[in-house]
């Protein structure tokens, strides 16, 4: 009896899944096909899903532009950013969340909400003044500008505080009987029961690093320090919109993130599976 | 005895330290401009509580107005868009649990629109949305005017916002599912309950601290809406999507001279608007006992 | 349980390394950033707006520029417009890394001239040999780079907008229209009525806010009574609103919804109302077009919407004389060999060395010598808040989403009250 409802509840679960998936992927594959079009024929013959005429000439235009569009080199500036934005976030939000989560000291909630309610206020008027202090310390035109301001964010200590919460007491204080501080707690116990939200905070901040324009535009002002995603935004020409051009750089600014996410994705069922361990 | 009284600190000082430096400083001269007349290039002057007078109460003021109906817009966007963002991620991710064939498949479609930037999502959903040959009118068999009439304008901006957003929220999900033992489920069933009873009296109150922080950041992010209403419908029709960040970034960074004092003390309003928001949600949230 | 505690500390000594890496690296590459904004790197470093296809056409004539081995060799640094102009005014006055040379809109000069962001050009170009004169370039492109008599920018094009024409269409909706080589809104309301039985519309609603304001100018209306105050809500603003709508609503306009360029190109529209620079998309379509003065009220005064590039330098404390002079080097070459920014980018250039070429004469956009009267920047030095309280009700009116009155008194009162709390 329990087997034929779970397979109902599958085969259900699978119709909704392929439906909604079919009506999710036709705009990427839009955009896709687009990219094998010439821009002509985007313009005009309507908005076929299918190119009429396949061609690579806007793949062409895109990555062998070198001399106005380095794109290896915007490529590799958007790896070095995002990776070390990345470890750094991961290192410096999951020991906080850990402190605002399991220990107590003095102000501790108070803290927390302090962050959480600077955070809440739109960024928008605060760029003149970080920009001020960037040029202080010299870090215009730098990589540090994009790494480090963008790593103080304070909801990604939420998240891990929130998975951290459903961790049982019990286990650090009977970590602590045995002896063991603060600092081994955290990395024997509390770290590994984490590792699917550590996943998910890795793969949020690599993405968002990575897509991130607005604010690399400004720090940055040399078209070689550029990375990947504010670069392509060159090709969006102020008169003249090519959109083969657009649609090929969409395609190519997502392969790298795509990449990630496909190779996060075994690590972090992987992981899933191990936290279904915890409570059962 | 002294070490663990410090431990503590030790783990939030690199968070905070960079913290105060590259967000806190800011932030408090982002609220101290709306203070002031400053166009970013002389000396701001002081002038107290006159810009919160201007957008608050001088009714035949163009910021008075401009305030108005963008912090209406981005109410209205918020209300409409926040319940989709956090049920169809949650079906979805339910759906996923039952560990179907293909998940992973299904799962990575889910999650690619969340690899775009905005652009290029405005990009293909204007294809898509086009009046005279977009797909979408053509299976219709209409003529509508996705970017030029409403509802449809916010039926379209919801739709988009939705189809990038959820992605996220999805995968966050998947991960609490996941960390409820599945004998829970078990036992209800041998005693007889139907999957909708499971849902709602095992597994919500399961996912609680999770359902808890998509909720807040959601509507945080939605309540910081700016590309989708700029680049698809570009606050029309009648500015009936212009919502309030697109005047903040005008009034900051517009064509003219920037009026800095002005935007900073929208900023702040909307701000207090997200915190208001925010708190009432977990308000409601709240772990009992 | 050690082998964790391992990994962990390496993981944090790489981060740390790393960040320490970046942060020595890029420390040693601010320190050449910094030398090399002083003149010990023979480098102009320019700063435009033009991304995209434009840009690859300054890059390429820049290129020709450094082959002929000057002392300052010439950077070009493309970047989107917004984040430009966005950008400028924290970058100057911090005074650290400060573009040598920058090309802007005309319209944007007034405002950074009342910020004391720019240096003029006077005593460089008083300078014998240095023949940059008011006679060797478009009045129109002359005239804007000049404020409160000192000079302060030197035009690199006047760029236009103009009426694309299909002439196939028109000899059968219009054939007489051209006889006189203007086309009036009378006239567009005879091939409208002619063509709309073909469900073909004369007149495309495209880029409304600058076809408004040409319509004022032509109407004998302005932006501005005395160069201080605006005056948006006008007659002629509201004559300009109300024909385009009327047009709309007879259906001689596009439709709301519907785009004009994709209505041209496939047939389906007669005037094509659009810039000189868009002709570079009609490369691979097939659709016979052609170039002519924008639409006119009166016919005899033509007006056609300008704006135009314009060399402007601002303050930069690494910036010497003798870099100066390299600008003003790199601005005479400019002046003699800027053909191809007609020729590739179709743009029309503002010197005079150009506009009297045969090269130019093969372009379609070659017309504009003949009335080099026609072309008007509108230089008011608000013209950014006009144009932004524009934008926000003239698609509205035409297309009766909004009266008319009421937008232009909302448009009125917007750029009023922002003048208000500026300074």
């Amino acid at each position: 009896m329990i087997k034929i409802k779970k397979n109902g509840s599958k085969i259900t679960a699978f119709i909704f899944l392929f439906v909604m998936a079919l009506f999710w992927i036709l705009p990427v594959l839009y955009t896709v096909f687009s990219s094998f079009k010439t821009t002509t024929e985007i313009n005009i013959s309507g908005y076929k899903l299918l190119p009429t005429q396949w061609v690579v000439s806007n793949y062409i235009n895109v990555l062998t532009n070198f001399n106005n569009a380095p794109i290896i080199r915007w490529f590799l500036n958007s790896l070095l950013i995002s990776t070390v934005q990345t470890i750094l976030v991961i290192i410096i939000s999951s020991s906080a969340a850990y402190a605002y989560s399991r220990l107590k000291f003095k102000g501790r909630d108070f803290v927390f909400w302090i962050l959480m309610s600077t955070m809440m206020f739109p960024s928008v008027v605060n760029l003149i003044p970080l920009y001020k202090i960037l040029s202080i310390l010299n870090w215009i035109d730098t990589p540090l500008a994009v790494i480090v301001p963008g790593a103080v964010g304070v909801f990604n200590i939420f998240l891990i505080k929130q998975f951290m919460a459903s961790i049982p007491m019990e286990f650090d204080e009977s970590a602590r009987i045995d002896g063991a501080n603060n600092f081994q707690i955290y990395v024997k116990i509390i770290l590994p029961l984490i590792r699917p939200v550590l996943t998910i905070v890795a793969l949020f901040t690599f993405t968002g690093s990575w897509n991130d324009f607005l604010w690399p535009s400004i720090v940055f002002n040399n078209i070689e320090s550029l990375p990947l995603t504010p670069a392509l935004q060159l090709f969006q020409g102020m008169y003249l919109v090519d959109y083969g051009r657009l649609t090929t750089s969409a395609v190519i600014a997502i392969i790298p993130t795509l990449v990630l996410y496909l190779f996060t994705q075994k690590y972090f069922l992987e992981g899933l599976n191990l936290s279904s361990g915890v409570k059962g | 005895m002294d070490k663990k009284s410090y431990t503590p600190y030790m783990f939030i000082a690199p968070h905070l330290i960079l913290f105060i430096i590259f967000f806190g400083i800011p932030a408090v001269f982002g609220i101290v401009i709306s203070f002031t007349k400053w166009n970013i290039l002389g000396t701001p002057e002081w002038v107290g509580l006159k810009n919160y007078a201007e957008i608050l109460s001088d009714s035949s003021s163009t910021f008075y107005t401009q305030f108005h109906i963008g912090i209406k817009n981005t109410l209205l966007f918020t209300l409409f868009s926040v319940p989709f963002c956090i049920i169809v991620p949650l079906l979805l991710a339910c759906a996923l649990n039952t560990k179907t064939k293909g998940q992973k498949i299904f799962q990575s479609i889910f999650y690619l629109p969340t690899l775009f930037s905005i652009s290029s999502v405005i990009l293909a959903w204007g294809f898509l949305f086009n009046k005279n040959f977009g797909p979408i009118n053509r299976m219709l068999g209409n003529s509508i005017n996705w970017g030029g009439i409403q509802p449809y304008t916010w039926i379209a901006i919801v739709i988009i916002t939705v189809w990038w957003y959820i992605g996220g929220n999805m995968v966050i999900y998947q991960a609490a599912l996941a960390g409820v033992p599945i004998d829970m489920y078990e036992a209800a069933s041998l005693d007889g309950a139907g999957a909708i009873t499971k849902f709602f009296k095992i597994t919500l109150p399961s996912i609680k601290n999770q359902i808890a922080y998509t909720l807040v950041i959601t509507t945080i992010a939605q309540l910081n809406i700016y590309g989708q209403p700029l680049m698809f419908s570009k606050g029309g029709p009648a500015n009936s999507t212009s919502v309030l960040l697109m005047y903040i970034k005008q009034t900051a960074f517009g064509s003219g001279e920037s009026i800095a004092g002005i935007a900073s003390a929208m900023a702040v309003m909307l701000g207090l608007c997200i915190i208001f928001v925010a708190s009432l949600q977990f308000y409601f949230l709240r772990e009992k006992a | 349980m050690n082998k964790k505690l391992k990994s962990i500390v390496c993981v944090a000594v790489t981060a740390i390394s790393l960040v320490a890496m970046v942060g020595c690296g890029s420390k040693s590459s601010s320190e050449t950033a910094a030398t090399s904004a002083k003149s010990s790197d023979n480098e102009i470093v320019l700063w435009t707006p033009l991304a995209g296809p434009d840009g690859d056409t300054m890059t390429a004539m820049i290129d020709d520029y450094n082959k002929t081995n000057p002392k300052y060799k010439v950077k070009h640094v493309p970047i989107q417009e917004n984040d430009l102009y966005s950008k400028l005014p924290s970058v100057v006055s911090s005074g650290k890394e400060v573009p040598d040379l920058t090309i802007v809109h005309a319209e944007r000069i007034p405002l950074f001239v009342k910020n004391d962001m720019l240096v003029p050009y006077d005593d460089a170009i008083a300078k014998d040999g240095n023949n940059i004169k008011e006679e060797n370039y478009l009045k129109e492109g002359w005239r804007v780079g000049q404020v409160n008599d000192k000079r302060y920018g030197i035009p690199l094009d006047v760029h236009t907008y103009i009426t694309y024409y299909n002439p196939d269409l028109l000899a059968k909706y219009g054939p007489h229209v051209l006889d006189d080589n203007v086309i009036t809104m009378d006239e567009v309301k005879e091939v409208g009525e002619a063509a709309k039985k073909d469900g073909i519309a004369a007149i495309g609603v495209d880029w409304m806010r600058v076809m408004t304001l040409a319509w004022i100018g032509q109407l004998g209306g302005d932006i501005t009574s005395d160069g201080t105050k605006p005056t948006v809500d006008t007659p002629q603003a509201e004559k300009a609103l109300k024909t385009m709508k009327d047009f709309v609503d007879q259906k001689i306009a596009t439709q709301d919804g519907d785009d004009p360029q994709q209505l041209f190109k496939t047939n389906k529209l007669v005037f094509w109302p659009e810039g000189i620079w868009m002709r570079n998309g009609f490369k691979d379509s097939d659709v016979n077009w052609k170039m002519t003065n924008f639409i006119t009220f009166d016919k005899s005064k033509l007006l056609n919407w300008s704006s135009s590039h314009n060399f402007v330098m601002f303050k930069n404390p690494a910036r010497d004389e003798a870099k100066q002079q390299g600008v003003i080097d790199f601005l005479k070459w400019m002046g003699n060999n800027s053909i191809k920014w007609a020729t590739e980018a179709g743009q029309n250039p503002a010197s005079m060395a150009v506009q009297n070429s045969p090269e130019f004469a093969k372009e379609p956009q070659a017309f504009l010598a003949k009335n080099p009267d026609a072309l008007h920047v509108f230089n008011y030095q608000y013209y950014g808040y006009v144009a932004e309280a524009l934008d926000k009700i003239v698609l509205d009116t035409v297309f009766g989403k909004m009266e008319i009155k009421d937008g232009l008194t909302q448009a009125q009162k917007e750029v009023e009250d922002r003048i208000a709390n500026g300074k």
